[in-house]
């Protein structure tokens, strides 16, 4: 029986959610695209229905988001919501019935992107997660896991640097290379935590895409529960499926420290203490 | 040894040396007192932490609300309080993609809940929260107990929706505008023809017709704002009273947040 992280929409039921639900995950630029591409074609040779879906893709708020984004004045709070908003369209219209018919699901990161964004911008972490409770829980989360040291390259030298992709709302005064650094290896920390609580299976992203592949073949058909095709199951057995190796620790990785603001409105830009509670603290006013 | 002004411009502290005082004609000129002080305390805070004050108004379509805010928004500018007024769904950020979805009948009741909360939440990081931070009094037409009932009434978790407006910023006075449902229909029904679809709860299929359909819906409002006058503290008003009446009784409630903060005001 499927579950989710808490609480239930309205009107959706859990009983008969036959598909798979698979998750690519990672930072910005780390290749899931790639993959996706290729995971598609690959899982409808098998014989498989597949749906591949991604963040702002929803028919609703995607040229809302769009829009949004071209200006400079995309607060926190409702930058989260309007991600959420994407997502709840997404999960109830393509992602549950496409499950429902039997289908695989791919979906391009999942609610663990949303929420890192949304903690290393200072968001509470306790009120995102209570946002995303009505989240489905996915039957595996691939989490492609890149350094920063080779993230940058990646990305300087492919697409160049993106003012949201490099936190700038986060780091106004930094230029767009340290920004970029302090923002990506913040969200990689966050990511690192949620690897545990969410049990993501780690991959390496440094390797090449082929190979990045082979692995995620290998651990999709034993999530569909088959028997690896006659190449594939010789390479499993040569390699021992190590798991991706983690990199060191990057220095300059401060976690959610790294310009993290406190949630409570009433005081203003603060530190951030890990682990604070419900940033909600407003009392009912009355005049002193 | 002050700076004093006239009506036709300055006149430089010198002015006292040679024996000008405030009353005394120079040629064009007539010589007024030394310029006000500004309040030279801040204006003390409210609990929530703000200099500022937030009064907003709640109840059903057709409670008569929004006329008397604007009556309260007047009164309070005549008063040369520095007011600012922000209506529900007013996000220039997100109000097409709201209008979008209830154009093309996109929205769930999740959805409808999130691009709600999207947009009330670009207006208090951007409006809300910085004119209270600044001491502005701020006006609101609906606040979050409008989510509340509504989200709760298309069958949302009640205590999930609470939680997701768990930025919103406490309000100095709301105001519920309590209202027999035959009355609000009354009161929409000669201004307009029809209901719109979301505002009548079509999307929850409780009848084809509209009319009956926005009674059930409305109806499940009411009894979702009932629960809330005790549980956040309320202050109704009978909305089935003279314009005048209701408006008074708003002004006494109002002002009475506001004695503590004369400096809120950008003109004496």
């Amino acid at each position: 029986m499927r579950e989710t992280y808490g609480k239930l929409l309205p009107g959706m039921s859990l009983s008969d959610l036959g598909g798979k639900l698979i998750v690519i995950e990672g930072t910005d630029g780390v290749g899931r695209t790639t993959q996706i591409n290729q995971l598609k074609p690959w899982l409808e040779e098998q014989g498989h229905a597949v749906l591949d879906t991604g963040m702002t893709r929803s028919p609703l708020t995607g040229e809302g988001i769009r829009r949004a984004k071209e200006g400079n004045n995309l607060g926190r709070v409702t930058q989260t919501l309007f991600y959420a908003t994407d997502f709840f369209d997404r999960l109830e219209n393509e992602i549950v019935p496409a499950l429902r018919a039997g289908f695989i699901v791919l979906t391009d990161r999942y609610v663990y992107s949303l929420m890192a964004r949304a903690t290393v911008r200072g968001v509470d972490p306790e009120w995102v997660r209570s946002v995303f409770s009505v989240a489905l829980k996915p039957d595996a989360v691939f989490y492609l896991r890149l350094g920063i040291e080779q993230l940058v390259p990646r990305v300087v030298f492919s697409r160049g640097f993106d003012y949201w992709e490099s936190g700038m709302d986060l780091y106004p005064g930094y230029d767009m290379y340290d920004s970029f650094c302090a923002y990506q290896a913040a969200l990689l920390a966050e990511f690192d935590r949620f690897s545990e609580e969410f049990k993501f299976e780690t991959l390496n992203a440094s390797a090449a895409p082929q190979s990045v592949f082979s692995h995620l073949k290998i651990k999709i058909l034993r999530l569909l529960a088959m028997d690896p095709p006659a190449p594939l199951a010789a390479m499993l057995a040569s390699r021992a499926h190590a798991p991706a190796a983690r990199e060191a620790r990057v220095p300059c990785a401060a976690g959610k420290g790294a310009g993290a603001i406190d949630f409570d409105w009433t005081k203003g830009p603060t530190a951030a203490r890990p682990g604070h509670s419900n940033g909600n603290t407003h009392g009912p006013v009355e005049d002193v | 040894m002050s700076f004093q002004f006239t009506k036709c411009g300055w006149l430089s502290w010198e002015g006292n040396r040679m024996g000008i005082t405030p009353g005394m004609r120079l040629g064009p000129f007539e010589v007024l007192g030394p310029i006000p002080r500004a309040a030279s305390r801040p204006p003390k805070r409210a609990q929530n932490g703000f200099p500022g004050r937030l009064f907003v108004v709640e109840g059903i379509d057709g409670s008569g609300k929004s006329t008397q805010l604007s009556l309260l928004h007047k009164w309070l500018e005549s008063k040369g309080y520095g007011v600012v007024f922000s209506q529900w769904n007013s996000s220039p950020l997100v109000k097409d993609t709201t209008k979008l979805g209830k154009k093309k009948k996109l929205l769930t009741p999740a959805t409808f809940s999130l691009i709600h909360a999207t947009d009330f939440a670009d207006r208090t990081e951007r409006r809300i929260l910085p004119l209270l931070k600044a001491g502005g009094v701020v006006l609101c037409d609906r606040y979050t107990y409008t989510a509340f009932a509504r989200d709760v009434a298309r069958g949302m978790d009640r205590q999930w929706v609470r939680e997701l407006y768990g930025f919103a910023v406490q309000p100095t006075v709301a105001f519920y505008f309590r209202v027999p449902l035959e009355t609000a229909i009354g009161r929409l029904l000669d201004g307009r023809d029809g209901f719109k679809f979301y505002e009548a709860g079509m999307d929850l299929d409780l009848s084809d017709d509209p009319e009956e359909s926005f009674r059930l819906f409305q109806g499940r409002i009411i009894e979702e704002y009932e629960k809330m006058i005790p549980e956040f503290g309320l202050t109704v008003i009978d909305a089935t009273l003279p314009i005048e009446t209701q408006q008074t009784r708003i002004r006494q409630i109002v002002e009475s947040h506001l004695v503590k903060a004369a400096g809120l005001r950008i003109w004496p």
